[in-house]
């Protein structure tokens, strides 16, 4: 009997097995899909809330004073006047605006006596929500009174670049646009979680479920190899942790689609080259991952035992990225074959639109493998002892 | 046939198996008859090969049990202990994947599955899932994945415990119909009904050693009682207990 036939046996019972357990179905969608829907309804906030900023409807008391005033606004689009609260201030306080234009009475008056006119603009400085609104606004008032300045300069023969002393150039990275970077780099991280999510149940299934239903005793009574059982029943947990990979990614990438990142102003190409580098880079992540939660679950005394396992193995993946957030890694050539590491810096290069070279794939695969293969080593020498095998 | 010869096996301070040496031949019923804690168990699973003995050595056919077990097992239908079943998969996936597991092909699965499911009288469970499964209709999936390969000895572990009547006759006559196909049949028990009502062979186990092993008569003579069960009470020495003590 060839090795292959058995791990192929034990292989497809486990896929079958898994794929009528109700649990690990749920568990591998969920998995799958939460990261992208997570991001996708992120992003979808923050449009929204850019949108509220396109679109204001700013509240003006005593329009009537600055009939031009209001003219002037009107015309830059995106901003609607509409009539002010009585008492703006208390309106303001009570969140039921974000801002009020208050024009004085004097307004006709001071602006033909070119006096400085005192616009008041009443908002919450600590309503995050409510900034960049109160910034349009007050730029835009900025910009009239800056035209009108530099009018008069004009009217009395005098160049207005004689009043501008400092240029200041605003180049606006504003916080939608950061927060969008921000959610960007989350997608990574939930394709590598994939992996560990994927494989789990039948990793804990077919090893500490095995064994605490007494179904792992009668199994081994079959003239197969340890190591060939053993193989089987990873293969089975690698195919669902690629499969959970490959559904999360793809679900990442749709997202991405549908999303107008160039109006975050992010800039973030992602074409079917990245989208398959990306998968090459983490698939070996699967190996490793699986044959890590096998070895701990064989290990374990009961389900439950190896399901607390599962928990901890999850931070794993976690760990480079919170590792890079206090000190950047680098893209260090060593790194790469350093598991779970390398598969990070892989993926960070990839989604940075740098192309790491193939030999990195190859080098953080192999060591991937290897780990793997120990680990699958140690699990099969658990199968051996007999208080693995008998001992409940 | 299945020979051991000077079993022991030692878990910490305990003495588990010492010294246990018989042979159960083909077309014949051997029980290993022993009170709980005898030995019974780690016994046999030294001869199904999952267990290493210290000392000793196991006979298969000729196969060596301890160097070979893999070869061993091949000869040998096993159903231990605990009849651990997958739940979600029917009775008929269970004989099929152990009939993969021992390399036979498709059509022979296919055609011994067909005849295990009639002869073990499953048909109406036969591709439900065993979850829920009552224990009766557990022991008959165990029994049938451990006979899909046709094996030449059949050792069983406490078959009948905690079945009711219409089980325990139906494995019982599973039983006899192997021994009638010519099949060494070993099976363990602490029922002396279970034991006398099967056995051609009987094997006494008390605190991991013989205590005694031939056919029933011969029993009964040697002990000078007038049934088995008198008979097992002073051969494990039960009996010796209640005088002196």
């Amino acid at each position: 009997m060839s090795m292959f036939h058995t791990v192929w046996v034990v292989c497809r019972k486990e896929l079958k097995d898994a794929f009528r357990d109700r649990r690990a179905l749920v568990s591998l969608v969920v998995g799958a899909v939460i990261g992208p829907l997570l991001v996708g309804f992120m992003f979808n906030r923050i449009a929204n809330r850019q949108r509220q900023v396109e679109d204001i409807k700013l509240p003006v008391v005593g329009a009537e004073y600055a009939p031009a005033l209001m003219e002037w606004i009107k015309q830059q689009g995106g901003i609607e006047i509409v009539d002010g609260p009585a008492d703006p201030e208390a309106a303001v306080r009570d969140n039921k605006q974000d801002v009020v234009l208050v024009v004085p009475k004097s307004f006709a008056e001071d602006f033909s006596k070119s006096k400085p006119i005192d616009l008041q603009l009443v908002s919450d400085g600590s309503r995050q929500t409510a900034f960049p609104k109160v910034r349009r606004v007050r730029s835009l008032l900025t910009r009239y009174g800056a035209e009108i300045g530099s009018m008069r300069l004009l009217l009395r023969g005098v160049s207005p670049s004689v009043a501008t002393a400092v240029r200041v150039e605003d180049i606006e990275v504003s916080s939608a646009q950061q927060r969008a970077a921000m959610l960007l780099s989350f997608l990574p991280l939930f394709i590598v979680l994939a992996a560990f999510t994927g494989g789990m149940q039948i990793a804990t299934d077919s090893t500490a479920g095995e064994r605490e239903r007494g179904s792992l005793e009668p199994l081994l009574l079959n003239p197969a190899p340890r190591e060939h059982i053993v193989t089987g029943k990873w293969l089975a947990a690698v195919c669902s942790s690629a499969l959970g990979v490959a559904s999360t990614a793809i679900l990442c990438f749709m997202m991405l689609r549908f999303i107008p990142l160039q109006e975050f102003g992010v800039r973030f190409r992602l074409t079917p080259v990245e989208g398959i580098g990306v998968l090459l880079g983490i698939l070996p992540m699967c190996l490793l991952a699986t044959a890590l939660q096998m070895y701990l679950s064989t290990f374990a005394k009961s389900f439950k035992e190896a399901q607390g396992y599962m928990g901890m193995l999850i931070m794993i993946p976690m760990l480079p990225g919170i590792i890079s957030s206090v000190s950047p890694l680098g893209r260090q050539p060593w790194l790469f074959p350093i598991p779970i590491v390398g598969q990070h810096v892989l993926l960070g290069e990839v989604l940075g639109g740098r192309a790491p070279a193939p030999a990195m794939f190859v080098l953080s695969a192999l060591s991937a493998l290897a780990v793997a293969g120990i680990l699958l080593w140690l699990t099969t020498g658990l199968f051996r002892r007999e208080k693995i095998i008998f001992g409940r | 046939m299945i020979r051991v010869d000077a079993l022991r096996k030692r878990f910490g301070t305990v003495q588990a198996v010492d010294g246990v040496s018989f042979e159960a031949s083909d077309g014949r019923v051997t029980g290993l008859l022993g009170p709980n804690g005898a030995g019974k168990t780690t016994a046999l699973r030294m001869i199904y090969g999952l267990m290493k003995p210290d000392g000793g050595s196991v006979d298969i056919d000729g196969v060596d049990g301890v160097a070979d077990p893999l070869a061993a097992q091949a000869r040998m239908g096993v159903m231990p202990d605990v009849s651990g079943l997958y739940p979600r998969l029917t009775p008929r996936e269970h004989i099929q994947y152990y009939g993969e597991l021992h390399g036979l092909t498709g059509n022979v699965i296919k055609q011994r599955t067909e005849e295990l499911i009639e002869s073990l009288d499953m048909k109406p469970i036969a591709n439900r899932r065993t979850s829920g499964f009552s224990h009766g209709e557990r022991t008959k999936v165990a029994i049938a994945r451990a006979l899909v390969h046709r094996p030449q000895n059949i050792i069983l572990d406490e078959p009948t415990n905690g079945l009711d009547v219409m089980s325990t006759r139906a494995v019982r006559e599973i039983i006899r119909r192997l021994r009638a196909e010519g099949k060494c049949v070993l099976f363990s028990s602490h029922v002396m009904q279970e034991v006398s009502a099967l056995c051609d062979h009987i094997v006494v186990i008390a605190k991991g050693a013989v205590a005694a092993m031939g056919t029933p008569a011969e029993l009964l003579e040697r002990t000078g009682r007038a049934n088995l069960e008198d008979a097992f009470v002073a051969l494990v020495g039960l009996d010796d207990a209640e005088h002196h003590g």
